[in-house]
């Protein structure tokens, strides 16, 4: 442990708690008893707040961690990650504003509130609330895991083999985040987005120019890495042949170039379907906020793609870890001086505090709108709504805590994977829905039901060498010996296609489709069209 | 400029940034390097910026798309033409 690095560490967290508090009276409306303010901060957020906020939503820590862990571990594969922060941005350009438009003329607030208006469907709309909170209950339990990692390398925490003395940093850092969400809503990581960006693009930044230059540049950097790969594929020969260890390379093979571009296409779908990803959306102001974004998102990308690289440079720095996780982590300890270690390691941290504070918001909208109020108290008032929601705010992360550090780690990243595979079969309900009625709302279910359970057994059936089940996200294509494929993308294909049939069939029986309640041009609405709601804050007074 | 013919050069515009990143088999290759960095980084890096420049072509395209207008007004994604 470095005093000099536990202190800045130390210092930035602190900066960041007292902003979380603060927030509660950033761009204050006059009553902060709905949820329209607590969780969606007042739907007033311009380019520049939303920028930050989306990109702090995407760009997770255990991002951070996880994508230049999979190069340092030789997969060229986890660089999927770059073109899927570039398919990402057109189709969020093309879809959510019309989201924006159908949820801010309704009053709707997540995903599933607008599957129930279009579809006049209860069970649909359960079914897309349960698989959000599904899929965004383990992503919050790995932005710990990011944190848990750099708390290692600093060598905070005690080796008490109780769970709880040895992850007491990691507890006392997320009872903070909890209190401050609880207190500020969606206001407290939107104004945290700024510092945790600016410290990830200045320590990106300075590693990129710094790094290479001390490693004899980019080009002996990548010989390095190919040189030693080659070396391990040499030595493993038997064992890659036996199926026993996973051949290294700086690119992906052919058999895998299918997986790679389906990894990054069913990522990029399943993103904006993501309740936190929608949370951020629905808090702009305006349509236009949105597709100026996807413009100027990509900035992020770049930032990505050159973390991912991370993980080669700490190759070819001569870190060595049994964790993958801790190489990056690990190659900052090494190269940097004491304090900009801790600058860094704060980035990191700070970058897990933004995202689990938007998912546990995200998903106690959806408890709150979606279970809550469609089940058990009909006649909610909006005060009663937020404070609900916030309480579920308390419970999502003392639950994702608690399983992080009394369960298993590898459960949370097995439960991750598959969120990714069930969070994109709500996709045809929602984005579908954006634009036809033509699905029916029996199909729907069926299709989500069937795709749900395929894409389950398929990772089930995957197995990796350190593990017999859930061992990575990719299967063989049906029909090939060799080609590998995203699961995701295949369940939602056959998601899709029982939806198809199903819809075909149930329109032929004359099945009752239930009522839309919305119409063609709530769709297109923006700011300033009649029944779509100004900026509730700072000075309007909320509804 | 119609409403439906905007929309379809926002498609156009927008479907590379889409489908060049997915064909893999494109940009499979080491040489020419830049910088040190193999073909198959530097030209994902590449695409990132080509997609920002043609998502800003989209974005500029469409916020010309609307002044003031009444609900009774046809709508102007190409949604309407699917429905």
């Amino acid at each position: 442990m470095n005093g000099v690095a536990v202190g800045v560490f130390v210092f930035l967290f602190l900066l960041v708690t007292i902003l979380g508090f603060a927030a509660a009276r950033w761009r204050r409306a006059k009553d902060m008893g709905s949820l329209d303010e607590w969780g969606l901060g007042g739907r007033g957020f311009g380019t520049f707040i939303a920028w930050f906020l989306i990109g702090g939503d995407i760009y997770t820590a255990y991002t951070f961690i996880a994508v230049p862990a999979t190069l340092y571990a030789g997969s060229a594969v986890g660089f999927f990650a770059v073109p899927y922060t570039i398919v990402v941005y057109p189709l969020i350009f093309l879809f959510l504003p019309r989201l924006w438009s159908v949820s801010h003329r309704h009053g709707y607030v997540t995903p599933a509130d607008f599957v129930e208006g279009r579809y006049d469907s209860r069970p649909l709309a359960l079914a897309v609330a349960v698989t959000g909170i599904l899929a965004t209950m383990p992503y919050i339990a790995l932005q710990l895991v990011g944190m848990q990692v750099v708390l290692e390398v600093m060598g905070i925490g005690s080796e008490d083999d109780n769970w709880f003395v040895k992850d007491l940093p990691l507890f006392i850092a997320f009872a903070v985040l909890a209190a401050y969400t609880y207190s500020s809503g969606l206001r407290a990581p939107a104004l945290i987005a700024f510092v945790k960006d600016t410290l990830i693009y200045l320590v990106i930044i300075v590693a990129v120019l710094y790094l290479p230059h001390e490693l004899g540049g980019w080009g002996n950097i990548f010989d390095t890495v190919s040189k030693g790969f080659g070396d391990f594929n040499t030595e493993n020969a038997d064992a890659i042949a036996a199926g026993e260890a996973t051949p290294k390379a700086i690119m992906p093979p052919e058999t895998l170039h299918l997986a790679y571009g389906s990894l990054a296409l069913g990522s990029a779908l399943a993103l904006f379907m993501y309740p936190h990803s929608i949370t951020g959306v629905l808090s702009t102001r305006s349509r236009s906020v949105i597709r100026r974004n996807a413009s100027l998102l990509p900035a992020y990308s770049f930032l990505l793609g050159l973390l991912a690289l991370l993980g080669f440079v700490a190759i070819a720095a001569g870190v060595k870890v049994a964790n993958p996780q801790q190489a990056v982590p690990q190659l900052f300890e090494n190269e940097f001086p004491a304090w900009f270690a801790g600058v860094a390691y704060a980035a990191i941290v700070i970058g897990a505090l933004v995202p689990a504070a938007i998912m546990s918001i995200a998903a106690a909208n959806l408890w709150t709108r979606n279970i809550y109020r469609a089940f058990i108290n009909r006649d909610a008032t909006h005060a009663q709504e937020a404070r609900q929601a916030k309480v579920v705010s308390l419970l999502v992360k003392f639950g994702a805590l608690v399983f992080v550090l009394a369960l298993s780690k590898d459960f949370a990243i097995n439960l991750q994977l598959l969120g990714g595979v069930w969070i994109l079969q709500t996709l045809p309900a929602i984005v579908a829905g954006l634009y036809t009625r033509w699905f029916h709302r029996w199909a729907l279910l069926a299709g989500w039901a069937v795709g749900m359970a395929y894409g389950t057994w398929l990772a089930y059936g995957v197995a990796s060498p350190t593990q017999s089940h859930f061992g990575g996200p990719l299967v063989l294509l049906p029909w090939s010996d060799t080609t590998k494929v995203y699961i995701a993308v295949l369940a939602f294909g056959l998601n899709l296609l029982v939806a198809i049939v199903l819809t075909v069939v149930l329109r032929a029986a004359n099945v009752s489709a239930g009522t839309d309640r919305t119409r063609a041009d709530d769709y297109t609405a923006d700011f300033g069209d009649e029944g779509v709601q100004a900026e509730l804050d700072p000075d309007v007074v909320a509804r | 400029m119609s409403s439906s013919a905007r929309w379809t050069i926002v498609v156009v515009l927008l479907a590379p940034a889409v489908v060049l990143p997915l064909l893999v088999g494109i940009y499979d290759r080491t040489d020419p390097e830049l910088w040190g960095f193999p073909f198959y980084y530097w030209f994902q890096f590449l695409l990132i910026p080509v997609a920002a420049v043609l998502t800003t072509s989209a974005y500029l395209l469409t916020r010309s798309e609307r002044p003031p207008r009444t609900r009774a007004e046809k709508a102007d994604d190409p949604a309407e033409t699917i429905r």
